[in-house]
């Protein structure tokens, strides 16, 4: 038990492989931190590519649609 | 790609066809969006311009408004993912306000690399927009087979 209403329970051992269940109230927000860390990173990578990079983008994505 | 032309048209029926909207116009003019939660790794920045950058709507700049050298290239994923229909649960629907499906402009995030083969779409962590209330966000799907960074053509 996490505080007052979030349960954790490990579901399932199985090798290497262990599931775990996370039970807690709709309102709140669970993710695995490895997921958020890679989205971050990602956004990062994503943030304000080059104008040239933009540019050749807009160029390949009309040429490949004809 | 009709949600696309529904957001943006308000603002290029006062052009001349074929002009482009470009981020140096003032405020008012553009689709402003506000995200009910900011994009991971960008705390603090809630409010975006959704500006389209080519006539086909394949392509659009979510530009930071509060920190104007910042912006994310989107695009509507049905061209590139024709199977992408992600599911999102009631509480994120009831956060943006969302009442019909309708009124919903599906965006991936894209890592442009140097050309169009090296480029990858976030499918894990799509952005929503409620056209009418123009509230937003990153959400975040936590399930096997979506993936951070999707290539854009196969």
């Amino acid at each position: 038990m996490l505080g007052e209403d979030i349960t954790v329970t490990v579901l399932e051992v199985r090798g290497d492989v262990v599931r775990i269940g996370i039970d807690a109230p709709r309102s709140l927000k669970v993710h695995r931190a490895e997921l958020l860390a890679q989205l971050e990173e990602s956004n990062r990578q994503s943030a304000s590519p080059s104008e040239d990079v933009v540019a050749e983008l807009s160029k390949a994505l009309g040429r490949d649609k004809e | 790609m009709m949600m696309t032309t529904t957001l943006t048209g308000e603002s290029r029926t006062s052009r001349p066809d074929g002009d482009t909207v470009t981020v140096t116009e003032t405020d008012s003019e553009l689709p402003v969006i506000e995200l009910v939660h900011p994009m991971p790794g960008f705390p603090d920045l809630h409010k975006f311009a959704l500006v389209q950058l080519d006539d086909a709507g394949r392509l659009s700049s979510l530009t930071s408004l509060e920190q104007p050298d910042l912006r994310f290239l989107v695009a509507p994923p049905a061209p590139f993912f024709p199977d992408y229909e992600p599911e999102v649960d009631d509480e994120v629907a009831s956060e943006l306000g969302i009442v019909e499906v309708e009124d919903v402009l599906l965006l991936v995030v894209l890592n442009a690399g140097r050309s169009l083969a090296e480029t990858t779409a976030n499918l894990a962590a799509p952005v929503l927009v409620n056209t009418v209330t123009r509230r937003a966000a990153q959400v975040i799907l936590d399930r096997p087979g979506l993936p951070v960074a999707a290539p854009l053509i196969a």
